[in-house]
């Protein structure tokens, strides 16, 4: 068998895989909440003192007691989070947007969406972290 | 010089027809999953466990050839002629399996090896696509050392080449929550149950069951732990992937090395780096696997694992 072939194939089962976990129903997203993010925080040994989720409770942010920050993700039916002194990030707002970078390259930069103003803490926050 | 010995037989590619094998028993998992609602799926974890498979098939056609290449090249200098008689590849499944118990071990103790083999330990779910979800730098970060001694010592190169795939065709079926315990063959096989045990991040968990087929060696080694039915197994990694771009998966901790190798003052740190633990620093701030289990020890000191 050429090589090409063998990859073209190996590249048709992928999709038919894909495919057959979607057919299934393998769709479900984890629940993000405060409750969740108090757990993240706890773990680290640290406490929530502002925490904020985004539009569609797909990622948040919390300001946590030493001066760190949490961040959430979804991720499918899991969750993902860093947590980090703020001066180890950056953070954008931009309208309703904000978006919070990492030198880690396992986790994008987070955007979160709000309906209206990111909230006062936030946006003293990321004036803090740009300092 | 001398030549290595060929085999008397055509080996066959066995991967690649294990191929279909695997298809057929990861559609058979995902129905199993759905109608039993034992153990879980994903599809975009899937998706990416799958590009992860795909990538590796590519990188094994870009740098497979150099692996082949030492692997011969080690071969011209060996101390003995094994020939492919029965006995020698009987005793070279036992050395293969023992040398696969020491690349494993050494790709989660020490960070080279464990920026690619972390790839394979990133996914939050355990079924039979994380089996696939491999990495594409294995080659390159020279894992392969760790089967050179074998063919130094005398075992005809193919022959090694032979049982690692046949080695990484029986992990395959071990990745699922589908199956339970498997009786008397937990004593000698490594087993769904024993390889589960394995990807769990649970403190008591961690770095544990390193074993290829055998469990033989974690039972020789001191590094098995049996699953604890009490206790619900978490997978992945201490800091969990926040992304399911294949490329980011595949190069995360090498960029990690590549900062940290930046910032570093002395030879010392360059050397911790490379060749610390997972999670070394300077300072201690950071968490290890060992940091990690002294401090659940030390919170229940009567729960530490024994066998």
């Amino acid at each position: 068998m050429s090589t090409w072939f063998i990859l073209a194939g190996s590249a048709a089962v992928v999709v038919l895989m894909i495919a057959a976990a979607a057919a299934l129903g393998f769709r479900q997203r984890a629940r993000l909440d405060e409750a969740e993010i108090s757990r993240f925080a706890a773990a680290e040994g640290l406490n929530v003192e502002q925490a904020a989720i985004g539009e569609g409770a797909r990622s948040a942010v919390a300001r946590l007691s030493g001066g760190k920050i949490l961040v959430v993700r979804v991720m499918g039916d899991g969750l993902s989070a860093r947590v980090a002194p703020a001066s180890a990030t950056r953070i954008g707002l931009r309208g309703a947007r904000v978006r919070i970078e990492f030198a880690d390259v396992g986790f994008p930069p987070l955007n979160l969406q709000f309906n209206d103003a990111p909230p006062a803490w936030l946006a003293d926050l990321a004036q803090g972290a740009a300092r | 010089m001398r030549e290595p010995i060929a085999p008397p037989f055509d080996i066959p590619d066995i991967i690649t027809y294990a191929v279909p094998g695997f298809v057929v028993l990861i559609l058979i998992e995902m129905i199993y999953v759905r109608l039993a609602r034992k153990g879980r799926y994903q599809v975009a974890d899937s998706a990416a466990s799958l590009s992860m498979g795909l990538g590796n098939q590519i990188a094994g056609l870009l740098f497979g050839g150099m692996v082949i290449a030492s692997y011969f090249f080690v071969s011209h200098f060996r101390l003995f002629d094994l020939g492919w008689t029965w006995p020698v590849m009987l005793a070279c499944f036992f050395a293969e399996d023992c040398a696969y118990y020491w690349f494993h071990r050494i790709a989660h103790e020490r960070r080279w090896w464990w920026a690619s083999h972390v790839i394979h330990h990133s996914s939050q779910h355990y079924n039979l696509t994380t089996a696939l979800r491999q990495t594409w730098t294995g080659a390159i970060s020279f894992s392969f050392i760790f089967w050179l001694p074998l063919v130094f010592v005398g075992f005809p190169p193919e022959m090694v080449l032979m049982f690692q795939a046949i080695s990484l065709v029986y992990q395959f079926w071990i990745h699922t929550e589908a199956i339970d315990r498997m009786g008397p063959l937990e004593w000698v096989m490594n087993t769904p149950s024993h390889h589960r045990v394995h990807h769990a991040i649970n403190p008591k968990y961690l770095d544990a069951n390193y074993a290829g087929v055998l469990i033989i060696w974690d039972r020789m080694f001191g590094t098995f732990v049996p699953e604890d039915k009490s206790e619900p197994l978490r997978y992945g990694i201490i800091t969990q992937l926040g992304t399911f771009n294949p490329f980011r998966v595949a190069f995360h901790e090498w960029a990690g090395i590549a900062r940290d190798l930046g910032g570093a003052k002395s030879l010392r740190e360059v050397l911790g780096y490379l060749f610390g633990p997972p999670g070394w620093s300077p300072d201690g701030s950071r968490k290890t696997s060992a940091s990690i289990k002294a401090a659940w020890a030390a919170q229940n000191p009567s729960a530490v694992p024994a066998e």
